[in-house]
């Protein structure tokens, strides 16, 4: 492992304000405007939900399955903190702002989701609630999680910033990185439990549904699969945004940590499979797979998409090729929001005739904060210290920062002294 | 790297220990308690009703009485000109069906409200216990001032009944409370209180139970698999069913005797009783990540001291 990769630099050579930007937040603006209009005429009116598929897309979608995306910060954290992967330290700001920003947008659309929202008070009253509910497991944890440990494991760039930005400022921000120091350990058990807790919740949540969740789904251990679904999710789309980063922004790409990442994603993968398989062997489900229907063409699609991922990622983190650990983690992402998406919709069966297709509404208001997320993700990259990066960029950005101020003070002297004439 | 993986897992192994000690305090404490709650008997005090499909002529009073002993604006969505709800939905709390085969084989009417289960899922489910099953009668009354409005229930619901106002900026779940109004006051539901052919009865569970297994003994194979809905399925039910149509054909879904909390539950109850579980899972974690902890300042300062930079957390 090389000493110099071992930073974390903003992308301080491309401008914020892009055309692309501007997009993205118009787009969340669009999503905004339609909230109110939800808010306005209830949910009938908005969404394609209905009383057999009483769950739409901010609940099925960006919950239960991009939640799992959402979960670099627990995964790799575990990696990186407790089982002593070190190299991962580097990534894991960009997985705990990545998820962050996850956690935030779906805990916002669940939000607009629900129908009686100021009834969510009596989360402060603990003898309100019902402690064998998973979906209260999951609306304590989650919001729980996102405002405490998240959170603090994404304040230490904010500080950084600060501490650079205003030097009046120093010694508050030192007191706080102090304070944070002291307290972190216990942040992190909370930062890996919780998610534990809620993610395996998330499964539980469709336990409750019985036979309606068809049964190459249905199975005891769906909170295991789900939580273990969230681990490998979480790796690979860590990866897609560090070499999405790397195509667009060229940044530059540590080859280690991708390896590094990719083999852990390819075994956690292989290793879900396997567990996936025994259990629908044992309990005599996998004949179900081999007849022809719609959900064994969908079971059959999930299944593909993650052992051709989990191979792609074992020979890309041989080979060290990126285009495969591309790829790999890509169908990793894509396989682990299918298999978590499924139970919810369309491997949900309530009854013959029943039906549910988002309504352009319901759509615009997901891509709307999508795009508020990504959006936030490309300012806060810019600005704060979050990707990956070498001292050597570190340096160049402080060489850089240097001349453009020595820049500001001589055009500076020069009005000064043009006036003064 | 070697010794911070044997550390760990010596201390994985400490905290093995400790979660197992705690997995299994967790699960005798939940022996007498909560598991006791999921092979639940329905009380001798449950009310019920009985609901003989081959009494009932369809007239659908009990459908609109109804709507108006619960302040229902009567659903003439599909005809302005009387009240013929196609469904359960926002404004209608019980359906009769038809269902009329196309062989010729005898037609059968079907009534749907709320089977106020013995052990029931929607209760489970519910975030803050706006869904609440009263003890001594059984009903699964809702609470406006609990409920989210997350529609939890309707998703675990085996039978479909709760249904969800989706218009407005108040909506409700709506879904058969068995007049309980009407209870207190000593009368009955309103639905029993008319039915012109006694197809539809209301009495103690218990009661009603011992006389539709004597119309059964009346009549032998009068009756599908001369059998009771309601008896055992899924843990059993507070609505029962005597019908000669097959269940399954009139909407009464196949189930086993197990309640759907007591058979889903079990191991998400074991795993958070008392929090023990986290708890301990906490505990392991935080040693584990202290030791790491101090080893990563050790390194961040060897960093600093080698490029000069500031460290980062």
């Amino acid at each position: 492992m090389s000493k110099e990769w071992e930073r974390n630099v903003p992308v301080f050579d491309i401008p914020i304000l892009t055309r692309q930007f501007a997009a993205l937040c118009t787009l969340g603006i669009v999503a905004c405007g339609l909230v109110l209009y939800r808010e306005a005429v209830g949910l009938g009116a908005a969404s394609g939900m209905n009383d057999a598929y009483a769950w739409g897309i901010w609940k099925t979608f960006n919950i239960m399955a991009l939640t799992g995306l959402g979960s670099g910060a627990f995964s790799i954290g575990i990696a990186a903190w407790l089982f002593g992967r070190r190299i991962l330290h580097s990534v894991m700001r960009t997985a705990v702002l990545s998820s962050f920003l996850v956690y935030a947008t779906g805990l916002m659309l669940l939000g607009i989701d629900v129908g009686r929202p100021w009834n969510f008070i009596w989360i402060l009253a603990p003898w309100r609630w019902n402690v064998h509910s998973p979906m209260l497991e999951v609306g304590f944890c989650m919001p729980l999680y996102t405002a405490v440990p998240l959170f603090l494991e994404a304040v230490p760039p904010v500080l950084e910033w600060i501490h650079s930005r205003c030097p009046e400022l120093e010694s508050t921000v030192e007191m706080a990185e102090s304070l944070l120091k002291r307290i972190y350990p216990w942040v992190l058990g909370l930062a890996f439990v919780l998610p534990a807790m809620h993610q395996s919740s998330l499964g539980a949540l469709m336990l409750l549904a019985g036979n309606q969740v068809h049964p190459l789904w249905q199975t005891p251990w769906l909170p295991l699969l789900y939580v273990w679904a969230a681990s490998f999710m979480g790796f690979a789309f860590v990866s897609v945004i560090l070499m999405v980063c790397h195509l667009i922004w060229n940044r530059p790409l540590d080859a280690d940590v991708l390896r590094e990442m990719s083999h852990i994603t390819a075994w956690l993968i292989a290793s879900w499979l396997a567990f996936r398989f025994a259990d629908l062997a044992i309990s005599r489900r996998l004949a179900l797979a081999i007849e022809m229907s719609a959900p064994s063409v969908l079971f059959w699609a999930e299944t593909l998409l993650l052992l051709s991922a989990a191979l792609m990622l074992a020979v890309a983190s041989r080979k060290r090729n990126f285009r495969l650990a591309f790829q790999g983690s890509l169908f990793a992402a894509i396989g682990g929001i299918l298999y978590r998406f499924d139970p919810t919709t369309l491997a949900f069966q309530p009854r013959a005739g029943a039906f549910y297709f988002p309504t352009s509404i319901e759509l615009l208001i997901d891509i709307g904060f999508l795009s508020l997320a990504i959006a936030s993700f490309s300012l806060l990259a810019k600005v704060l210290p979050i990707l990956p990066a070498s001292t050597r960029l570190w340096r160049a950005m402080e060489s850089a920062r240097w001349n453009k101020s020595i820049f500001h003070t001589r055009q500076a002297e020069y009005t000064q002294y043009t006036a003064a004439d | 790297m070697e010794i911070t993986r044997r550390h760990l897992l010596g201390s994985m192994a400490k905290g093995a220990a400790t979660v197992l000690a705690a997995g299994g305090v967790s699960s005798v404490a939940l022996a007498d308690g909560s598991l006791a709650e999921e092979k639940q008997e329905a009380s001798q005090t449950a009310i019920a009703m009985l609901y003989d499909a081959t009494r009932c002529v369809g007239c659908q009073t009990c459908v609109s009485v109804c709507a108006q002993a619960n302040n229902l604006t009567p659903d003439t969505r599909l005809d302005p000109l009387h009240q013929p709800p196609r469904d359960l939905n926002d404004t209608t709390r019980s359906v009769i069906k038809l269902y009329k085969p196309a062989d010729g084989t005898p037609y059968s009417y079907i009534k749907q409200q709320c089977m106020h289960c013995v052990s029931p899922a929607c209760v489970a489910a519910c975030l803050f216990g706006a869904l609440k099953k009263e003890t001594g009668t059984g009903i699964v009354t809702w609470n406006p001032s609990l409920c989210v409005g997350c529609r939890y229930c309707e998703i675990v619901c085996p039978y479909h009944i709760p249904k969800f106002q989706w218009h407005g900026i108040n909506p409700r779940i709506v879904k058969c409370e068995f007049c309980k109004e009407r209870l207190v006051h000593g009368g009955d539901p309103a639905c029993t209180s008319v039915c012109p052919t006694h197809a539809l009865v209301f009495g103690r569970r218990t009661s009603l139970l011992d006389e539709a297994k004597l119309r059964i003994k009346n009549c032998p194979g009068k009756y599908y698999q001369d059998r009771v809905f309601g008896e055992r399925e899924g843990g059993g039910t507070q609505v029962l069913y005597l019908t000669k149509a097959p269940f399954g054909k009139l909407g009464l879904p196949k189930m086993g005797d197990e309640s759907i909390p007591g058979k889903y539950l079990k191991w998400q109850k074991q795993m958070y009783s008392y929090l023990l579980f986290p708890a301990a899972l906490y505990a392991v974690i935080v040693s584990a990540a202290r030791r790491n902890w101090n080893r990563h300042e050790k390194h961040l300062k060897e960093e600093e001291k080698a490029t000069g930079l500031r460290t980062q957390l």
